[in-house]
């Protein structure tokens, strides 16, 4: 049971945590711009990037170079946008998903010609872990969850509390509708990058804090945040972040040993969130919240 | 000869070679894509299976995994082909009734899924080390006939392939795979067992792709997991039919011959670059190719070579494939 | 009596196939106009072209006597047309309360005014102001999308077939709340399957078949005249 806990249950929340926060954003931008983002892992990994070098000059904790990274990666997301995606907006959305194939590329070889392939990790420090009974809770894991928890908080407030959030949903469940009502729907656009760069950058962040940052980091996550955004219904973000918790748990929990030999082998965990996917897609491609479909 | 010349020709020998086995797994995708309209973001994956395939069954016997069956590579080939098939029939049975954008996310899982295969299951397929030793049709005439005999094999194959494929498309079959692509709805109104026959086009293109696989594995004579990494053989492969013209079988040979003379050109190129480059200038070259597709993409998108058109009929509209 | 909206000689239509080949219409401020006519005579297309939502090759949309022809919507709404397509007209995950805060989005300072009017003119989405749009019947979604367009506080207000899979109940409401609305100073053009009932209330009727005006009179002669009651509205 305690190990149930600690090696497997608190692990797959914090995952979880970090795929809800690539997930909201996959599932805002599949929602309103209609199309899947192949390049949504490698913004992560810029905002992972982006935190390191913050943290790094300005010589403070990580969590304090979050403003920078964020700011610095929503300005990466309108610029890949506009020069990339925006062009094709009007044709079909193969080309658009194509280009963000291509973008994902880019992204990574950038980041490799700067920073080189090598793993990096933030200066955190030996830290002690929380110790409560027979449960340990490593610091990082804490601050992460509490963090994580916090940003989707302010972000269900923009969402339902002011008038972009609302835009921004109202784009997503009717986009002819909101240009009817006078929604200047590029605006909206905007704000769906900049708020998903915000999520990715936070995402970034946590997962370099949590293993550390390299080159791949976020294309790895890319199919379990697909199948977090599928799982918890396109356009959902609270569905969203069900999925991704489902997502996360659902990855470490396969890997418990049960009576010697675990559901899935270790090897196999990243088959386990395209099985979910695959499975979401064939029996119920709304999702579990009913989200669309196109 | 001077030496000089002789590397060259050797180096457009290699070249052709390779570019010709992607003509074949470009054929492979504009049958699912060009004619059919399939977003297939899993190329990778079959063309692994092909490759691993034919390694297993012709490769020299090794301890770590099955082997020994000697098979010859005629047999090889085909058994890559038949395998892929039946991978791409059990996949498409499940999810080709998928709409493009989830279809896309479905096929990278599964070439991510054949890749976890590839390199966990050793006893077949002797995980990270890989299959080495790998015959090669030729390889017992002397140099350089032995390439030239070689680029003629793949020659082949490549004429091979784009004759059937045009008779192919020029056929009923090719007629009605349009249709679907083109409107769905209207097809199935018609009559048509739209799945069906994607999930045919989806298996024949895969066939073809694991048959360029097979052939890749002849050529280079090893073959590990990280030779398949997906995104760089599924993108490119994607880049070079876009590139070359999707629907168009003439461009799907066009564009891979292309695209990978310049690639292996900025290869070349940086090689006499000093060692601290080298690295580098591997990530240029791979941002570059990105940015190469984003302008294809905006600018030409229909490719070098578009698709022939057929005039449908009553409206005399033109239908065509790209994105 | 002041012109609200005029449109001459609209010619267009969707990709190479025009639909409209010169449809002339015009509504003043007090008019309830109605345009009917058999399928496929391009009565929605008329007033998506309105809109800008269709492109128009020849023609011209005059607002208040502004020139608005091919301008994007979101120029058009703020200048007081508001609009209320036939389907897709709601946003479901939006509460009510919400979906009519959309309609208001380009208006500044203190709408609450404009709620309370929404509110008492369609007394069930008061009780259901806090559901989730989706979640009401037939009827109810259309008062919310009405209600939206309403938000704007609109010199015109542009319904395409509003009452288009109602019950006969609600049919009636509807229309009831239309003629209020026209009351309270707003011009209404509407397209209308329902043509009998529409053509009583309206003070300006279009008949449109193949993309063309065929008969324009105030509804209840159009409705007199046995040649368009023959053609035209059916039996």
């Amino acid at each position: 049971m305690i190990e149930l806990v600690n090696f497997y249950l608190i692990p797959g929340i914090v995952l979880g945590c970090i795929y809800a926060l690539g997930a909201i954003g996959l599932s805002l931008v599949f929602g309103i711009l209609r199309f899947a983002h192949f390049a949504h892992g490698d913004l992560l990994t810029l905002g992972a990037y982006f935190s390191l070098v913050a943290a790094t000059a300005l010589a403070v904790p990580p969590l304090w170079a979050l403003p920078v990274a964020i700011v610095a990666t929503a300005a990466a997301a309108l610029l890949i946008d506009r020069l990339f995606y925006r062009p094709l907006r009007a044709r079909h959305s193969v080309a658009t998903v194509i280009a963000s194939f291509g973008v994902a590329l880019m992204i990574r070889s950038v980041i490799q010609l700067i920073w080189g392939p090598q793993d990096r990790v933030f200066e955190t420090g030996i830290r002690h872990p929380l110790v409560i009974g027979d449960f340990r809770l490593a610091e990082r894991h804490i601050y992460i969850v509490a963090a994580a928890a916090t940003i989707i908080a302010l972000l269900h407030l923009f969402l339902t509390r002011t008038r972009a959030g609302k835009a921004m949903r109202a784009m997503s469940d009717e986009p002819s509708l909101a240009r009817v009502s006078g929604i200047n729907t590029e605006r909206v656009v905007a704000w769906t990058w900049v708020l998903a760069a915000a999520l990715l950058a936070a995402g970034g962040l946590f997962l370099g804090i949590d293993t550390q940052v390299k080159p791949q980091m976020g294309f790895n996550l890319i199919l379990p945040m697909f199948a977090a955004a599928i799982l918890g219904g396109i356009g959902k973000p609270y569905g969203a972040i069900a999925g991704g918790l489902v997502i996360g748990l659902a990855e470490e929990l396969a890997t418990v040993p049960i009576g010697g030999m675990p559901l899935v082998p270790p090897s196999y965990k990243s088959a386990v969130a395209f099985v979910i996917l695959v499975a979401m897609l064939l029996w119920r491609p709304t999702g579990l919240f009913r989200g669309r479909v196109f | 000869m001077s030496p000089e010349l002789y590397g060259v020709i050797m180096y457009a020998v290699g070249l052709l070679t390779l570019g010709g086995i992607y003509a074949i797994v470009s054929l492979g995708l504009n049958v699912q894509w060009g004619y059919a309209g399939l977003f297939n973001l899993g190329i990778a994956g079959f063309f692994a299976i092909g490759a691993y395939a034919s390694a297993i069954l012709t490769a020299p016997e090794v301890s770590s995994r099955i082997s020994g069956l000697h098979l010859p590579i005629v047999a090889g080939l085909a058994m890559a082909a038949i395998a892929s098939g039946i991978v791409a029939y059990a996949i498409g049975r499940l999810t080709l009734k998928l709409q493009s954008d989830y279809l896309a996310i479905a096929t990278i899982g599964v070439g991510e899924i054949l890749r976890l295969i590839l390199k966990n299951e050793a006893w077949l397929t002797n995980g990270a080390l890989g299959i080495s030793a790998i015959p090669r049709p030729f390889e017992g005439l002397p140099p350089p006939w032995d390439q030239f005999a070689f680029l003629a094999f793949v020659a082949f194959l490549v004429v091979l392939v784009f004759v059937l494929l045009e008779r192919a498309r020029l056929a009923p079959w090719g007629r009605v795979m349009r249709a679907i692509r083109d409107n769905e709805t209207a097809a199935r109104a018609a009559g048509k067992d739209t799945t069906r026959l994607r999930l045919e086009s989806f298996v024949v293109g895969s066939m073809i792709m694991g048959l360029g696989g097979a052939v890749y594995a002849h050529y280079v004579k090893f073959i590990s997991p990280e030779a398949f990494e997906p995104m760089m053989t599924t993108f490119i492969v994607w880049v070079m039919l876009i590139a070359g013209g999707s629907g168009n079988n003439r461009g799907a040979i066009l564009g891979p011959l292309l695209v990978w003379t310049i690639w292996s050109a900025t290869e070349f190129a940086t090689l006499r670059l000093p060692p601290e480059w080298a690295t580098q200038a591997a990530y240029l070259r791979i941002f570059l190719i990105g940015l190469a597709l984003q302008i294809i993409l905006q600018k030409a998108p229909r490719g070098l070579l578009p698709e022939p058109t057929i005039r449908s009929g009553a409206t005399g509209k033109q239908n065509t494939a790209g994105p | 009596m002041s012109v609200i909206l005029t449109a001459d000689g609209l010619v267009g239509g969707y990709g190479d196939a025009d639909v409209l080949h010169g449809v002339d219409l015009a509504v003043e401020a007090t008019d309830i106009a109605v345009i009917v006519g058999p399928n496929g005579a391009g009565k929605s297309t008329a007033l998506k072209a309105l809109f800008g939502l269709v492109e128009l090759r020849q023609g011209r949309v005059t607002l208040l006597g502004e020139d608005i022809t091919g301008a994007a919507p979101d120029t058009i709404v703020p200048r007081g047309m508001g609009y209320v397509p036939q389907e897709r007209n709601i946003f479901p995950n939006l509460t009510v309360h919400e979906n009519l805060e959309m309609g208001a989005y380009t208006r500044r300072g203190d709408i609450g005014a404009a709620y309370d009017r929404v509110y008492d003119l369609f007394p069930p989405l008061a009780e259901r102001r806090r559901s989730p749009a989706g979640t009401l019947s037939g009827g109810q979604r259309q008062m919310v999308a009405i209600g939206r367009a309403l938000m704007l506080e609109p010199r015109i207000l542009l319904l395409d077939e509003p009452t288009v899979g109602l019950s006969p109940l609600y049919i009636e409401q509807i229309f009831d709340r239309i003629v209020e609305i026209n009351r309270a100073g707003v011009a209404v053009l509407m397209v209308e399957q329902n043509a009998r009932q529409a053509l009583r209330l309206a003070s300006r009727g279009y008949v449109l078949a193949g993309g063309r005006n065929r008969f324009s009179d105030t509804g209840p002669n159009l409705l007199r005249d046995p040649e368009v009651a023959r053609s035209f509205l059916g039996s």
